[in-house]
């Protein structure tokens, strides 16, 4: 049926043109408050568009950028699939990094195979086990896990902060500004990125921080792929996702489907925070990075939850966000627009996918009819 | 021990707190009766904490610094017409189009936190806080103030907490007993039943949606004017959402949602009192949202939402 | 005749569809007018349109001799045209009250005036025979009250004309002839009456002139005192309408499946089945009859898993499953055609060929470990689309697109694909033209014939006397009698269902 064949490649780049379109309609809007502001937009996309593409260190630093946002965006996304709201990233990642932190700074003598793997290992399951509370309390007592989450985000702040701030403070930098806990060993920094590269032919400023969570978070999200998928286990999360009665109908556990995905979720975005501490600072502190859980969000709503997507998405918010630094230095535009820029792009992704679902639902509606041989009744539709 | 935890300055002070989670909270209830879910309460709030000492400082410029409650008045009317129009977009984006609920909340909430940075910078040059502020001229009840014991919980009133209350019970008078409040709730539960009798099933769902957005914006000027004396980022502490917790827990109507605040307002104010019991501080300011989760678990299946919360509303095609 | 609502020449189209085709229709004033014609027909669009749910895309409607545009309810209504739903439109947790008076209400200044709103529906109750308490809340009244509510609801708007959408689907054959008596008093107050219906006893019982349509258009108008059962039937249907299933003597072998004793809870913490035995063995059909709402739904799905049992026995087998889930009871070779299949029986955005595995996704034959084999599934689903004569564009389009029929058949094409030894099918029939019921009726003797041992739970009473080999008539939540196949007429079993003995005459 060659009709059907080119209506479903036109489907298709409908699909594929969402994300765009609302990635235009973001840039109207912030064009707007460039305006308003004084500017003028298009010297500032040029501005941003120039330095986060044809500078030497840029892409470097967006690759950098986009590798915590990879594992996050991959962590929403992977409960998202199953239904579940993890809004709780935010927290999961604190606690996962501290964990790590713990194990770099308080084990000493192992070798960095087996130092590495043990702080990443401590991450992913601080990260879970942050995760457990609010799925189980959502399982077992029907709590909203959005609220829960979020407030285990507020906990673990707290928490964290008296980790760092009374319990396990580096000695040496009391009476100092800085609050941080010691120094990790040596073996459980994780490799930088650049000799690989530069074997591959791609020239990596040498002071950069990319390191190796760039290709595992790249892998990780390849593998999420496959699973949800390939197999069968993917296939029973699309159906508890899309109808619970039905798939509880056929046999399978709503309750598993929903706990493990949940906890991948949580161990995954345990695993944000370690680029930046086990590949850059080398210490946790005060200062450490914020907002990534939440910025996962956007970038799991831009890739539509597809683990595929997660990476181009966290790529884009790396470019934006290297963008933003150029165009405060240069253009004196401040960095906040950009942040308003992600989020116009979110609400109209959001809509935008609402929008062309409904439009293929419909197509695919009439070409099921149009699949009825002539000379038959028509088919009904359901209820006279 | 128990006569610190019934202290009468802890009890003022819960009063206070419970002030933004209250009006929050009723307003959760209004749109959630009409069956839209909005967990961008909290960055409802945020605009309103920021609209709020902003206008207030602008007023108070052009009033030539004589401290009067035309500042903080115009501080409030700023605060909630920002609340109101922040969460147009969410009825924009439930109602008309039909988003899930849940991402819409969440990206507006994104949405406020950089919007309120950026005007900051804009107005005031940084981005986390503005210029200090004065509030209303505080109220004192007319027989109790002259009692000294009484002191705490007499005087010192600021004019929004009676307020706050009259709207509470004003909330729970128009959900129970005017059309708007029946209409408004039978499309919460079933708005096909609705449409079908020829009731604008959109209007009043834009109407719920805008209620809460009015209140939050208010809960939020409220901190900012009131509380904070300038706006200051983060000040919310997740107070969009234990509202929400407030209003499950009071069941969807105005009085539950009252006792379900205080009770949070109680444990705010529990954590700015009890020091060095043992505990880090920083436990002590995560109370709230301790209670919240408990709160959340013990609640149970007991309470039900309206049947339609949260599911948009189609029309058949016709 | 100055009909009171006149419809000419309407036509109203969907995607792929054409539900009314140049449709025209005279309704005389004061007469009870039926329209009668099989699921699919384009009986409830048309009336949708008359009460200005949906807008013609040709066609003109007149009421009292005047062209109308009937854009809303809203103008329905206040040109006196009412609509009772099938579906009903009532807020369970509101009171009578409140749903009668619902967007009419009566007010002073925007604050209800509830004890006028009592009085007037007590008024109402009164003059027409409709015995309601306008404080009780909805959620706890009965199928036949909460249809009194409605009609309630119409006439406190002034309604002239009262349209009834499959008004019997829901009552037991008491409820049916309380509703006739009502529907009596309303002529006999001057209203008129339009209700649509596929059965026909009823409308030749109550109706003055019956409307047949088919395919979206209309065959005829008879005035029901010259018409016969017969007659009506095949204009409905446009054949001679006996369908002949070859049935073979049943042989009944082992017993498959045995229920002792069930009690199992409903909403509200009432329970919904109240002590129900019966067994079936492989080969045989027992059928349960009973007006829905009297427990066959939580039945069934504690009879697959999904619900568990308060009290009693369930023995699938030879294996005592009471406390055992859904999954075990699935791999003993219990296959289940769920009632509601959007809810239950399939994941509508999902493609052809994978509901076609679902619950079965995890058999070795499609697929090594925890991968699923696309192609094995591919060829197997393509298999059983054949076989089972699925009409869809491809394997890979959502299943949401297909007819209802259609989707049907994949269910049923699932269930049955893996041999099992026990097949529980609830009203597996609703909502499907003839061509797909009969379609199912005979997957359900083929598999009698393999050797399964047959539940099949059914509102429609034709369905249950065709099929089943025995019959259990369903009441309350009890089991109140039984029939061998050709045992019973239709009316001893509507007795029955009443939770009468047969026998016994009711009041």
């Amino acid at each position: 049926m060659g009709g059907a064949v080119t209506g479903r490649w036109r489907l298709a780049l409908l699909q594929a043109a969402a994300p765009v379109l609302s990635i235009a309609f973001g840039g109207l809007v912030a064009s707007g408050i460039i305006v308003a502001i004084g500017k003028n937009p298009l010297e500032v996309y040029g501005l941003m568009l120039r330095f986060s593409l044809t500078r030497s260190d840029s892409l470097a630093a967006i690759l950098l950028k986009a590798t915590p946002l990879i594992f996050a965006g991959l962590a929403v996304a992977l409960a998202f699939r199953a239904n579940v709201w993890n809004i709780g990233v935010e927290g999961q990642y604190y606690v996962g990094a501290f964990a790590a932190a713990f194990v770099g700074f308080s084990v000493r003598g192992l070798p960095a195979v087996v130092h590495l793997p043990l702080a990443v290992a401590a991450g992913a399951a601080a990260g879970a086990l942050w995760a457990f509370v609010p799925i189980a309390l959502k399982l077992r007592r029907g709590a909203h896990e959005v609220i829960t989450t979020i407030m285990m985000n507020y906990i673990a702040a707290a928490v964290v902060l008296y980790l760092l701030a009374d319990v396990f403070r580096d000695p040496a930098q009391i009476g100092t500004p800085r609050v941080r806990t010691p120094l990790f060993a040596d073996s459980a920094r994780v490799p930088p990125l650049g000799p690989a590269l530069a074997r591959l032919g791609l020239d990596v400023p040498a002071h950069s921080a990319l390191n190796w969570f760039l290709p595992v978070g790249i892998v990780a999200c390849a593998v999420a792929a496959y699973l949800l998928g390939r197999t069968r286990f993917g296939y029973e999360v699309r159906a508890v996702a899309f109808n619970p009665d039905a798939a509880e109908t056929a046999g399978i556990s709503l309750d598993r489907i929903r706990f493990t995905m949940f906890l991948a979720s949580g161990a995954i975005a345990g695993l944000v925070g370690l680029s930046d501490i086990l590949g850059f600072f080398g210490y946790f502190d005060i200062d450490f990075p914020k907002g990534l859980g939440f910025l996962g969000i956007s970038v799991a709503l831009l890739a539509r939850n597809h683990p595929l997507g997660v990476v181009p998405a966290a790529l884009l918010f790396g470019l934006l966000d290297r963008g933003a630094q150029g165009v405060q230095v240069f253009a004196g535009v401040p960095r906040e627009v950009i942040a308003i820029l992600q989020a116009v792009i979110i609400l109209a992704i959001v809509v935008g996918y609402e929008l062309v679902t409904r439009y293929v639902r419909v197509q695919r509606k009439l070409e099921a009819e149009r699949a009825v041989a002539p000379g038959e009744p028509a088919p009904v539709a359901g209820g006279g | 021990m128990v006569a610190a935890l019934l202290n009468l300055a802890l009890l003022a002070s819960a009063v206070r707190l419970t002030v933004p989670i209250l009006l929050t909270a009723l307003g959760a209830v209004y749109t959630e009766r009409g069956g839209v879910f909005n967990i961008g309460l909290e960055g409802t709030m945020i605009m309103g904490t920021f609209f709020g000492a902003a206008a207030t400082h602008a007023a108070a410029q052009a009033l030539g610094g004589a401290p009067s409650a035309l500042a903080p008045l115009a501080g409030m009317a700023a605060a909630m017409g920002a609340g109101v129009l922040f969460s147009l977009i969410h009825a924009v984006m439930s109602v008309t189009f039909r988003v899930d609920q849940l991402i819409s909340g969440v990206a507006l909430n994104l949405l406020a936190v950089g919007l309120a940075r950026f005007l900051n910078i804009l107005l005031f040059g940084v981005a986390t806080q503005s210029p200090g502020i004065n509030g209303f001229p505080p109220l004192a009840i007319p027989v109790l103030r002259d009692i000294p014991a009484l002191e705490p919980l007499a005087t010192g009133i600021s004019p929004v907490i009676p307020a706050a209350l009259a709207l509470v019970v004003a909330g729970q008078w128009v959900l129970r007993r005017t059309v708007f409040g029946l209409r408004l709730r039978a499309v919460g539960e079933n708005p096909h039943a609705a449409d079908t009798l020829g009731i604008d099933v959109a209007r009043l769902r834009y109407a719920g949606v805008l209620i809460s957005g009015a209140l939050a914006g208010l809960a939020g000027g409220y901190l900012s004017i009131e509380q904070g004396r300038g706006y200051l980022e983060g000040m919310t502490q997740g107070r969009g959402f234990i509202a929400l917790a407030a209003m499950i827990f009071g069941n969807w109507w105005p009085l539950g949602a009252l006792g379900a605040s205080a009770l949070f307002g109680y444990f705010d104010a529990l954590s700015l009192r009890v020091v060095a019991i043992g505990v880090p501080y920083q436990f002590i300011t995560v109370l709230p949202h301790i209670a919240t989760i408990l709160v959340l678990a013990g609640v149970v299946r007991r309470a039900t939402p309206p049947a339609a919360d949260g599911v948009p509303f189609t029309k058949e095609e016709g | 005749m100055d009909a009171i609502v006149e419809l000419t020449g309407i036509t109203k189209r969907f995607p792929g569809v054409l539900a009314n085709d140049r449709i025209s229709l005279a309704i005389a004033p004061g007469e009870i007018h039926a329209l009668v014609g099989e699921n699919g027909a384009g009986k409830s669009t048309l009336m949708k349109i008359l009460y200005g749910l949906y807008q013609p895309d040709e066609g003109t409607v007149a009421v009292r001799g005047e062209r109308v545009v009937l854009d809303s309810p809203r103008r329905a209504i206040a040109l006196g045209i009412g609509m009772v739903h099938q579906h009903f439109m009532l807020i369970p947790r509101f009171s009578v009250a409140e749903n009668v008076v619902l967007g009419a209400e009566p007010a002073r200044g925007g604050r209800l005036l509830a004890d006028d709103a009592r009085a007037r529906i007590a008024a109402l109750a009164e003059q027409y025979g409709l015995a309601v308490d306008p404080d009780a809340p909805v959620a706890g009244l009965s199928v036949g009250e909460q249809q009194r509510v409605e009609i309630l609801k119409v006439l406190y708007r002034g309604a002239e004309v009262l349209i009834l959408d499959e008004p019997t689907a829901v009552l037991t054959p008491q409820e049916v002839d309380d509703l006739f008596a009502n529907l009596r008093r309303l002529r006999a107050e001057g209203k008129t009456v339009v209700f649509i219906s596929h059965i026909l006893e009823e409308v030749l019982a109550v109706a003055d002139r019956i409307t047949v349509l088919r395919g979206g258009r209309v065959v005829g108008t008879l005035a029901a005192r010259e018409a016969t059962k017969a007659q009506i039937a095949e204009m409905m249907v446009g054949r001679p309408v006996l369908m002949e299933l070859a049935i073979s003597p049943a042989r009944p072998g082992e017993v498959a499946l045995e229920v002792v004793g069930a009690v199992v809870a409903g909403g509200r913490g009432r329970p919904a089945v109240r002590g129900v035995s019966f067994a079936v063995r492989g080969g045989e059909i027992y059928g349960i009859a009973g007006v829905e709402g009297n427990g066959q739904s939580e039945l069934v799905e504690a009879l697959v898993g999904l619900r568990p049992l308060a009290a009693g026995r369930l023995v699938i087998r030879g294996r005592d499953v009471t406390r055992a889930g859904v999954r075990a009871i699935r791999l003993l070779g219990v296959a289940h055609i769920p009632e509601d299949r959007h809810r239950r029986g399939l994941v509508l955005p999902m493609d052809v060929w994978e509901n076609l595995i679902l619950g079965h996704h995890g058999r070795p034959e499609f697929g090594r470990g925890p991968v699923l084999d696309r192609a094995a599934v591919w060829r197997y689903a393509a298999d059983r689309v054949e076989r089972f004569d699925v009409r869809t564009p491809s394997l890979a389009t959502p299943v949401l697109a297909l007819s209802g029929g259609n989707q049907q058949k994949v269910v049923v094409a699932r269930e049955l694909g893996f041999a099992p030894a026990v097949l529980i099918a609830a009203q597996p029939t609703r909502g499907l033209d003839i061509g797909a019921t009969e379609f199912v009726w005979t997957q359900l003797v083929e598999a009698r014939a393999a050797g399964l041992a047959v539940v099949l739970v059914s509102a429609m009473l034709d369905e249950v006397l065709t099929l089943a080999d025995r019959i259990g008539v369903i009441h309350a939540g009890r089991i109140t009698a039984e029939f061998p196949r050709g045992g019973a007429s239709p009316r001893d079993i509507g007795l029955a269902m009443t939770g009468a003995r047969p026998g016994e005459r009711t009041a």
